[in-house]
């Protein structure tokens, strides 16, 4: 027998996780985007999409993080560390592989100088997953080693059932299980039928992708020149990215009182590595997606043991030149041998 | 947390060039300053900063041997430089670090040592130099190469000077040519070239080279032709950075990040990077 929760039973959860203490968040979509946000009723979700265009990143990393609160007056300045609200939340309905994003940026923000501001977070959050029934052509999860119900990064885990009544329920950690204490009244037992997960076939060899990224020749191959071409460095794959985390940091405010803060960053942009003497040693917009591929599929794994990519395509998805990692992975996977 | 900078109140301010600054500052919270002494080897940086401003990134210029206080040396050039270049005695500044690893100088013990700087690179170099010094016994001959533009351009000028004096150490000095003054007695033309007319030996030697990528590079070849290995050439590296802590995602070469695998590296590591990242 399985555990299983109903559509129709989601908002009295919903309320019990409240109960417990718990801010909601789940994909809602407005003015034609859609991005986690908290929720009070089932009706606000949009689940029936492939791909909420934000990913849960937002929630762990913010855009700008506010790290130290500055005044100044004579002889004195006055600084006030900020750190997260301590605040229990859940995410429901998050995709598989932005639940795995998470799981593959912990260990940046955990090695050697701890980041508390990502940590707090994630020490307070649930993750509630809902494994895939459709995907789109630009879905990769299944190339870069994942699923559509991979179940990396996620507490507990919703299998959508073939008749569409609900969601089985599948605990992965401690706290998935505990966050079903509060509902357990709610779920009821029950031999049922999860609907098919859809089948993405791979876009390109991986395994072949990686070797050859960490082959002597890959540096300096004019393959980056010729993928590279139509990048426009606007940043939208990164700020969509699941796993980038790349950030910057900068005082905002007059001369006696102000906040630093932890900024997205880009590895697009020119002047992400400029010096200011003017030397860039990635100073133009080939050497920088080399830069974004190889940090993803060689240097990371290199580091971390893992690719800095869960396969999402909102990169590729939502790009404005319609270029993205896929296209590159695949030119590198059709190499000649 | 992680971001937050130790406060530091400015003890010194010196003209060392036209632009080029050291400021001399001193923790304000005990346990700071304990945390320092505990962590600071030569070779470490830190971010400098300003509130309102930002952080900038420069080595610890002082020895290792040298805690009570820490003095960093900067050229004006951006928004953080430009207000550092301005703060006073009793101002607040803020440090951050020590992060990075280090010169292994008790590898050094026992050798000769050459030290090769150009310019602005002298302050790294000069943290490595009063470090040994000031165990002078531990080592063996201790040379210094250290060239600028010009006469005007040379850091530390007192400092050049006390070396010059004693007898335990050989300093050689030179500018670029067109660099010198009517007065100046030193050696005319570029680091490389100098230090092949010097030619010191490689027997038994560690170099430590800092300097401009250009000169690195050309000097790289005249010590090559001095007989030296790149495993016994060390050098600092840097590159913008805004974490310090292996974080922030801009700092790296190939896959190497500068600032948690470096800055020091040897000549050898460096020539494995891919040299189109530098």
């Amino acid at each position: 027998m399985t555990r299983i929760l109903l559509n129709s039973r989601l908002d009295e959860c919903l309320g019990a996780w409240r109960s417990a203490g718990f801010s909601v968040f789940a994909p809602v979509k407005r003015a034609e985007l859609t991005r986690f946000d908290e929720v009070q009723k089932a009706a606000e979700m949009s689940l029936d999409i492939v791909m909420p265009e934000r990913t849960i990143k937002d929630h762990f990393f913010l855009q700008t993080e506010p790290l130290i609160k500055y005044t100044i007056t004579k002889q004195q300045i006055d600084t006030e560390e900020m750190v997260p609200p301590e605040r229990k939340r859940v995410f429901f309905g998050v995709r598989p592989c932005d639940a795995s994003g998470l799981d593959i940026d912990d260990p940046l923000f955990g090695w050697d100088y701890k980041d508390d501001y990502w940590f707090k977070r994630r020490d307070n959050s649930v993750i509630v997953t809902i494994a895939c029934a459709k995907a789109d052509d630009f879905c990769m999860c299944t190339s870069v080693g994942l699923a559509p119900d991979t179940a990396k990064g996620s507490d507990l885990m919703l299998h959508p059932l073939k008749d569409g009544r609900g969601w089985l329920v599948v605990p992965h950690t401690d706290r998935g299980k505990a966050l079903l204490e509060p509902v357990a009244g709610m779920l009821q037992e029950e031999a049922a039928e999860t609907a098919p997960v859809p089948s993405i076939p791979a876009k390109f060899d991986l395994e072949r992708v990686t070797a050859w990224l960490a082959s002597p020749e890959s540096f300096e191959s004019p393959l980056w020149r010729e993928v590279s071409q139509r990048c426009i460095g606007c940043g939208s794959c990164t700020f969509l990215c699941p796993t980038c985390h790349c950030f910057d940091i900068q005082d905002e405010g007059d001369t006696y009182s102000g906040i630093r803060r932890k900024n997205w960053d880009s590895c697009s942009f020119a002047m992400f590595t400029m010096h200011t003497s003017g030397h860039n040693p990635r100073n133009t917009q080939s050497t920088r997606w080399r830069q974004r591929i190889m940090h993803k599929f060689n240097y990371y794994r290199g580091k971390f043991g893992v690719n800095s990519c869960s396969g999402c395509g909102r990169c590729t998805r939502q790009c404005p030149v319609d270029m993205g990692i896929t296209e590159t992975l695949q030119e590198i996977s059709n190499l000649p041998k | 947390m992680i971001y937050n900078p130790f406060p530091m109140r400015v003890i010194s301010k010196r003209e060392e060039a036209p632009g080029v600054r050291t400021l001399k500052i001193e923790f304000i919270k005990q346990e700071d300053h304990e945390f320092f002494k505990a962590h600071y080897k030569t070779g470490m940086f830190g971010l400098y900063g300003i509130y309102g401003e930002g952080e900038s990134t420069f080595c610890v210029a002082s020895p290792e041997t040298r805690t009570d206080y820490i003095e960093c040396t900067f050229r004006q050039s951006g928004r953080v430089t430009t207000t550092l270049a301005n703060v006073d005695a009793g101002d607040i500044v803020t440090f951050r670090g020590p992060y990075g690893n280090r010169f292994p100088i008790e590898e050094f013990e026992g050798k000769n040592l050459l030290f090769i700087a150009g310019g602005i690179a002298l302050p790294p170099t000069r943290s490595v130099i009063w470090s040994c010094l000031d165990q002078r016994e531990k080592y063996g001959k201790v040379t210094i190469v250290y060239g600028a533009r010009t006469v005007a351009d040379l850091v530390y000028k007192h400092e050049l000077e006390e070396w010059k004096q004693r007898d335990d150490v050989d300093l050689v000095l030179t500018v670029d040519p067109g660099g010198e003054t009517p007065d100046w007695q030193d050696h005319v033309g570029f680091v490389p070239s100098v230090l092949e007319k010097v030619a010191p030996s490689p027997d038994n030697t560690i170099a430590v080279l800092c300097g401009p990528p250009i000169m690195i590079k050309f000097t790289l070849t005249a010590l090559e032709k001095l007989g030296f290995t790149a495993e016994n050439v060390y050098t600092t590296l840097e590159n913008r950075m805004k974490c310090g802590v292996g974080k922030c995602g801009r700092c790296n070469v190939g896959s190497t990040y500068i600032c948690k695998e470096g800055p020091v590296f040897t000549a050898a590591e460096v020539q494995q990077m891919p040299q189109h990242d530098l």
